[in-house]
């Protein structure tokens, strides 16, 4: 399936086998991939530095206790092990790290160890410096720490009541609370022919799981009281705003370096508290440290995703299926502490209509501290959640009204000529065809046949359902969303910067500010440089990684929220531009021309018309750098270039909560079909196809595998990836035993297609798109409802993470989840 | 987690109460205890290796009796530390002078804390049965030759 859309200057159409002028838009072979594949990456785990010791956490075994006593002494008495670090320590040492919310939750207090009191299972109480990890775990054991347990929250509407309070110096476990109302909720409500209710619907806890956990190697220079880091922080920059004042140093203190990293999805942005702890570390015992999280301690204590529950969903539905809104009570659980929150409390209003032409929504959001491990954005972050209720309230109302779930997204979706849309919020959908993606999905699934399918299933005793997920993937933040929650924060827009030059060799070398996890970056970087320069990928040489004294950091470096081809590639397309113009102007000195008359062709620049009158990169490249006598004063030409690319936003309008909160909107459009047993609840995914509009496409094979990689993700969180509690607090599912994340073998056979909307706002017509896997989660649940349940029959599918138990207890018990939902018809 | 069941003794009332209330005859009923220290008759310590699916788990149990109305009741904490689980438990028996011998009826409350409880809970309910089972069996034992002296 190859086609795209929408950009009038070419063809509606392009067949398969036409081919795009230039490298954007071809897979080439990724410049990564040979130095992985060969075992050759390097990652935070192979720095290896002489004398280095290894960390190893102290963990809360208690989901809430106060610290009566910590005492270190038989573990210092360990051959071998070279110092601890306990919370009264830091508390004298760092201040607590900043919070982003207003009161209650910026009164919190949040150190990188627990400083009198723990609040989760997992949450470090000391560390331990030892010459291997394993002396290091061992050491750990000998640490005494006694503890006084306190009463424990686990659930966020009773932690909504306070009854036990985490945070004692905020007073309360909510850290931010607001109401968002746009438009006219209660005239839709009025205008309605059917109201539809559901009282409650849940998003399940889980996160994305990378392969690398997370960790770090610290060093301390004490001549120059700088800490280098080389760590898997996918954020840095963001780190470092957090780490310097709670260390009380300057920003350039901090360097992070890191080559490779083994997958971020979000959970590596708030790492400041163990990479504080270990710069404390390094410093105190004045050696290397280094920190390699166990997957363990990842799952129990690192990040998880934001579960959110939604209470009294109330939608007015006109007699047609046309849908005029919602109204909602969302009430978010961030865990003990709110590490990158309340940011989860806006994030999700840059899709507050979903792929929806609704134009009436309230939402009362809450947010709330509770016993669990902290959260942090997790692939989808705070949108997935949200689009998964948009998602859910269509087909219930679908269901309820008797009306096919196809036809009431066509007829509510946002139409292809009504793009650059605008939201209710301000938000501006660049572009896109969300009934065309649509049409694609179901033609991979054979949906036309879909009843015989029904009936052949029925023949073997299962059932049969099919499901649409429809998601939005906004990419490139407007950080001045961040004031809608806290007017007196300082952040707005976003930026990104990249470095391009021209050695004297005539090499072409790309530094650039993000933080590359896999991604690609290096490849699609080259991509973009090489149609600039006239020359190919393989004579860029795009330094791998990142590293914060090479100059190319920004404020807001790092690869996060769908943006790299948009703000990482935007910075290398300004930077290039400008070496390209100095290039060209070096080049006319030379010749006696005007640049005017220059091209840059075949790795040459050469006077136009006249192949001859060519200086190849590597002469341009020598005569600035080497042999510049003679050259005019007046030429300023560097051919060593920085670009920091800003998107264009405005601050948002506090007031009413409204403005442009992100950039783009790429779109994922998945279908599903599965069969249950009903005997069993066991059911198998049978079709699925996931359709992707990112706009332009750099390298379609590198987008085709965010789109395998999404859709893996969502199909792990909507049936078994799940992060349980038992009732004391202690997590259930630790590691990859009883967490289960789908494997090759898991993956049922998907089908993918695609569409290209380019975005009239980018600088590549290109859009984010590393986070499309709320489709899929969602597609599993209507495909689960479209099985069980008849109209006003048969259960709710009324959480995100369905495993076979959970679907055993729909059948079985379908009058539990069926009063969940009222319709009240006029 | 809450378990808790009835027991049948062919002895005394006292007998039983005897041996219950014994700290060292109780020791002997414990499965895995490595080491027993009485401090008072309110406080002692064990140290026991529980057996686990992947090796046992070595704790240190602190007990200590919080009420007791003899011959009848009697009400025990008990807290235990270890590699990677911490262990709280609140446990009572009642006696009751039944036909040839005595009836006890008791209950435990265990809360078992830390990545031993997370990554073991599955297994949890059938170790603790086996465990009280075992308890169990050594009791009558212990109270039989109690009462044969």
């Amino acid at each position: 399936m190859t086609e795209t859309t929408v950009t009038p200057e070419r063809a509606l159409v392009v067949e398969e086998g036409d081919v795009k002028p230039g490298f954007i838009g071809q897979s080439v072979p990724r410049k990564e991939d040979k130095r992985l594949v060969q075992g050759e990456g390097v990652f935070f785990d192979d720095v290896k530095r002489h004398e280095m010791g290894y960390v190893h956490f102290v963990r809360s075994p208690y989901a809430h206790a106060r610290i009566k006593s910590v005492d270190v002494s038989k573990a210092h008495e360990l051959d071998g092990v070279y110092g601890t670090l306990t919370g009264d320590e830091v508390a004298i040492l760092t201040d607590p790290f900043f919070e982003l919310s207003t009161a209650p939750g910026a009164n919190i207090k949040d150190y990188a160890l627990a400083v009198g009191r723990v609040r989760h299972v997992g949450d470090p109480v000391a560390a331990v410096v030892a010459r291997t990890r394993e002396l290091a775990r061992d050491a750990a054991e000998l640490v005494e720490v006694e503890y006084e347990p306190l009463q424990h929250v686990l659930d966020g509407e009773e932690s909504l009541k306070d009854e036990v309070v985490l945070h004692e110096e905020a007073g309360s476990n909510t850290v931010w609370s607001g109401v968002f109302d746009w438009g006219d909720f209660d005239a839709a409500l009025a205008d309605a022919d059917h109201v539809v209710r559901i009282e409650r619907l849940h998003f399940d806890r889980f996160s994305s799981t990378p392969l690398e956990c997370s960790g770090c190697l610290v060093e301390y220079n004490r001549g120059t009281a700088q800490w280098t880091i080389h760590g898997n922080h996918q954020m840095p920059g963001v780190g470092a705003i957090w780490m310097a004042p709670a260390l009380r140093v300057g920003i350039d203190k901090l360097r992070f370096v890191s080559q490779d990293i083994g997958g971020g999805f979000g959970n590596k942005i708030t790492l400041h508290p163990q990479y504080t702890a270990c710069c404390l570390l390094a410093r105190k015992l004045n050696r290397p440290v280094q920190w390699t999280e166990w997957r363990t301690d990842q799952h129990t204590a690192n990040t998880h995703g934001n579960e959110r529950t939604f209470l009294d969903v109330t939608v007015p539905v006109k007699a047609d299926g046309t849908m005029l809104g919602f109204s909602v009570r969302a009430i978010d659980d961030c865990g003990a502490f709110p590490r990158y929150e309340p940011l989860g409390c806006i994030i999700w209003a840059q899709v507050t209509p979903g792929c929806y032409r609704w134009r009436n929504i309230r939402v009362d959001f809450t947010q709330v501290c509770t016993n669990k491990s902290p959260v942090a954005p997790n692939r989808g972050y705070s949108r997935m959640q949200h689009l998964w209720l948009t998602e859910r309230i269509v087909d219930i109302v679908a269901g309820e009204l008797g009306l096919d779930p196809i036809e009431v997204r066509k007829k509510n979706y946002v139409k292809h000529e009504e793009f650059p849309y605008e939201t209710p919020n301000g938000c501006i959908y660049d572009s896109g065809d969300y009934a065309r993606c649509l049409d694609i999905a179901l033609d991979l699934i054979g949906y036309d046949s879909l009843e015989e399918k029904r009936r052949d299933a029925e023949s073997r005793g299962k059932l049969l359902g099919i499901g649409i997920g429809s998601t939005l993937d906004s990419g490139t933040n407007n950080f001045g969303q961040s004031m809608i929650l806290n007017p007196e924060l300082q952040f707005s827009g976003n930026n990104e910067v990249a470095t391009v030059k021209l050695d004297i060799f005539g090499e072409v070398v790309v530094t650039l500010g993000t933080v590359p996890q896999g991604q690609g970056h290096e490849t699609t970087a080259s991509q973009v440089v090489a149609d600039i320069l006239g020359c190919t990928p393989d004579q860029v040489n795009v330094r791998a990684g990142h590293d914060t004294y090479w100059n190319s950091t920004a404020g807001f470096s790092g690869t996060y929220a769908s943006q790299f081809a948009v703000t990482g590639l935007g910075a290398v397309k300004g930077a290039t531009e400008k070496l390209a113009g100095e290039m060209k102007q070096l080049a006319a000195a030379v010749f006696g021309c005007s640049p005017d008359d220059i091209e840059l062709v075949e790795s040459q620049a050469r006077i136009k018309g006249n192949p001859e009158a060519a200086l190849p990169f590597m002469a341009l490249g020598a005569i600035l750098n080497a042999n510049n006598a003679g050259l005019p004063p007046e030429l300023d030409v560097t051919l060593n270039v920085r670009h920091v690319y800003r998107p264009p936003f405005e601050k948002p309008d506090l007031e009413r909560k409204y403005g442009n909160l992100t950039l783009t909107y790429a779109t994922q459009i998945h279908a599903c079909a599965l069969e249950i047993d009903p005997e069993t609840g066991v059911y198998e995914i049978v079709d699925y196809a996931a359709v992707d509009d990112c706009g332009n496409r750099i390298h379609p094979q590198i987008v085709e595998g965010q789109v395998h990689g999404a859709t893996a993700q969502a199909l792990g969180a909507a049936t078994h990836e799940i992060f349980t509690y038992d009732e004391e607090g202690n997590l259930l599912t630790p590691n990859f035993y009883d967490y289960h994340v789908p494997h090759a073998l898991d993956m049922p056979p998907l089908k993918t297609g695609f569409i290209e909307s380019e975005s009239p706002f980018t600088p590549l017509g290109a859009k984010g798109m590393g986070e499309g896997g709320g489709a899929g989660i969602h597609a599993v649940c209507a495909a689960l409802q479209n099985a069980l349940g008849r109209r006003g029959e048969g259960p709710i599918v009324w959480r995100s993470c369905n495993p076979y138990e959970g679907v055993w207890d729909l059948v079985q018990k379908p009058e539990q989840t069926r009063k969940l939902v009222s319709v009240e018809s006029r | 987690m809450k378990v808790s069941g009835e027991r049948q003794f062919e002895a005394p009332r006292a007998t039983v109460w005897e041996v219950l209330n014994d700290p060292a005859q109780m020791a002997k009923t414990m499965p895995g205890v490595e080491s027993f220290d009485i401090q008072d008759d309110r406080h002692w310590r064990a140290h026991v290796k529980i057996p686990l699916g992947l090796g046992g788990l070595r704790m240190s149990i602190d007990f200590e009796k919080m009420e007791e109305r003899e011959p009848e009741f009697a009400k025990l904490h008990a807290k235990g530390n270890g590699v990677g689980a911490v262990l709280n438990m609140d446990t009572s028996f009642n006696l009751v002078e039944a036909e040839g011998g005595t009836n006890m009826k008791w209950e435990a409350e265990v809360h078992l804390l830390g990545p031993v409880a997370s990554m073991g809970q599955r297994v949890l309910q059938p170790i603790v049965n086996q465990q009280v089972s075992q308890v169990l069996g050594a009791l009558d034992k212990q109270v039989q030759e109690a009462k044969t002296g």
